[in-house]
């Protein structure tokens, strides 16, 4: 097999891959090279062709390609190869890559990985809903693919489960197309996806959300003929007589994403139940020296401004354990305290400044997250507006670690 | 007046609290960023949606190129606007930010490419 060794190996052309791929140029790693299974750079931005992308960053709202874009033109300016239809089959602990493209199979040995996979869909299976399995079944992405993509029409009557981002905004994409969306049904007693997206995919066109909702059966053998919903009381059961039936020729499924990581268990890379990507350090770096991992394979983001600046600090991080071969630990554990789901990284070093992403468990309003070391408070920081579906990125200065011994919790509170 | 708005310019989703007047928006309170000001003003005045969507493309390397209104139309005339671009064609190669539709139904605003599409092969 023919054999390459670099100094930083990007795994996924995404947004995260590339901002990593340039960050790790600049940090002045010399040979960086990025490994791209699909046949164009941008990853998931391709089929997000509507706008909202960049408002952070870049102070403008881009669509998915235009923001793409961007990282495509620093990649031909920093010097970054790449190569496409390139898969990454296999990862070894000390950072061996398989990788197979139309000229076979070829090992990369690099100095410093960073994973950039990204996300998949949740699925149905992952669900379990009686009935069939019928055509007209769905999950929201892969419809985004066909029609932004491919130009293929799904269905037109449609009934969204879940309300997940894709769901929402597929909703607005299949109503400009002419489809007709019956409904969206949640389980949940809020929305999944963000306020905006309720705001201007459903109430712009008058499309019912129906919380504490959810689908019990598909109705249709060779295609979908409709579902039946039903209310879901507080300890989990359906309400009587609330059962009802919607014709549909379509069921789209919005139900989540899951940070891809078939590779990283390759490598042993230990990973969270919770976030479904690696445990890391302040450093992105994963349990496995040299490995580094950023954007949605690291944690599903809301903001591909945030998974950018998360990918650069891991390009960065990844260029400096090239050239040093070993970055300062990371000791101090961070736990996710009173009102939060998780925090990310989970462990800090406690010498350089971090940027904490984390999610709230539930909705709430004018409170405060507190970072603290056993009593000492180290920063809090007012929110206006807690969502579970917002990522929240909080910053706290290096200077505030010295405060205090032990593990680093993170809560709500007054 | 007063009231609330949720800001949709980015995902954040402000919830902004507002006051205006028969004319003006007066104050705001509650928003992350300076584009909440624009936005609100437009939901109280004149609201406006950019239209976001695909076209097809002639002997390209994919059969779609997505586009944008580059400013945003009347709410009123966003299904109007889908409808126009509903059988436009275009010829690869098409450069990102090319004008694929100039001032779209009269409102002002260019209908542009949001990506380049390479001739195939
Ligand atoms: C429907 C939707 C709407 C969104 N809307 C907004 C919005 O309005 N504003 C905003 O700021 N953000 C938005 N986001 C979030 C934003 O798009 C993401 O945070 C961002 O795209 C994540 O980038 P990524 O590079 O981590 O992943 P991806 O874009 O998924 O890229 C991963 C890449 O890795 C490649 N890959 C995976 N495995 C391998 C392998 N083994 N070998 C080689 N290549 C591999 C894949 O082919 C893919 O190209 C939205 C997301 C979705 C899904
Ligand atoms: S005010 Fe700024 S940060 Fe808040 S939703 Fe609007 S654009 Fe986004």
């Amino acid at each position: 097999m023919r054999t390459e060794a670099v100094d930083v190996a990007i795994v996924g052309g995404g947004p995260s891959g590339m901002a990593a791929a340039v960050a790790a140029r600049r940090a002045g790693a010399e040979k960086v090279v990025l490994l791209e299974r699909g046949e164009q750079l941008g990853g998931i931005l391709n089929q997000c062709i509507h706008d909202g992308f960049g408002t952070k960053v870049f102070e403008q709202a881009l669509t998915g390609p235009e923001y793409a874009q961007i990282y495509i033109d620093r990649m031909e300016e920093t010097g970054v190869s790449y190569a496409l239809n390139t898969m990454v089959l296999d990862l070894s602990p000390e950072r061996e890559l398989t990788v197979c493209s139309s000229q076979g199979l070829r090992q990369i040995n690099a100095k410093a990985v960073v994973l950039c996979m990204g996300c998949r869909e949740r699925t149905r299976g992952a669900i379990r809903i009686p009935g069939h399995r019928p055509a007209g079944v769905y999950t929201a992405g892969v419809v985004q693919y066909y029609m932004n993509l491919r130009n293929l029409a799904v269905g037109r009557r449609v009934v969204i489960l879940g309300s997940g981002d894709v769901g929402l905004i597929m909703a607005r994409r299949l109503t400009l197309e002419g489809a007709q969306v019956l409904c969206v049904a949640e389980i949940l007693p809020y929305p999944s996806g963000l306020a905006r997206n309720i705001v201007q995919c459903l109430d712009d066109f008058d499309i019912p959300l129906y919380l504490r909702t959810t689908v019990v059966e598909i109705h249709g053998r060779d295609r979908v003929t409709g579902v039946t919903l039903a209310q879901i009381g507080p300890h989990g059961g359906i309400v009587p007589g609330t059962k009802r039936l919607v014709e549909c020729d379509t069921l789209l499924l919005s139900v989540g994403l899951i940070p891809e990581n078939e590779l990283s268990k390759k490598a042993r890379v230990a990973l969270s139940p919770v976030t479904g990507g690696p445990v890391v350090d302040d450093h992105l770096q994963t349990s496995v020296p040299g490995v580094f991992t950023a954007g949605n394979a690291l944690q599903v983001h809301d903001l591909v401004d945030y998974a950018c600046l998360e990918a650069e600090r891991a390009g960065a991080s990844a260029a400096r354990y090239a050239m040093a071969g070993r970055l300062p630990a990371a000791e101090i554990a961070v736990r996710p305290g009173q009102g939060i789901r998780y925090v990310v990284p989970q462990l800090v070093s406690g010498t350089e400044s971090v940027d904490f992403s984390m999610r709230v468990v539930s909705p709430d309003h004018d409170r405060y997250v507190i970072f603290r070391r056993d009593g000492h408070e180290l920063r809090r920081m007012k929110e206006n507006v807690l969502a579970p579906a917002s990522m929240l990125r909080i910053r706290v200065r290096s200077d505030r670690f010295q405060r205090g011994a032990g593990e680093l919790t993170v809560e709500v509170g007054a | 007046m007063k009231g609330k708005f949720v800001c949709v310019v980015c995902p954040t989703s402000c919830d902004v609290n507002a006051e205006w007047n028969e004319t003006e928006l007066l104050s705001i309170d509650h928003a992350q960023c300076k584009l909440a000001w624009e936005f609100i003003r437009g939901e109280i005045f004149d609201p406006r949606r950019t239209v976001t969507t695909s076209i097809m493309v002639d002997g390209g390397e994919l059969p779609l190129v997505s586009v944008k209104t580059r400013t945003p139309v009347p709410k009123a005339q966003v299904l109007a606007v889908m409808d126009r671009l509903a059988d436009v064609m275009v010829r690869a190669p098409v450069d990102i930010g090319e004008v694929i539709v100039p001032d779209v139904l009269g409102t002002g605003s260019d209908v542009v490419a949001t990506r380049k599409v390479k001739h195939k092969g």
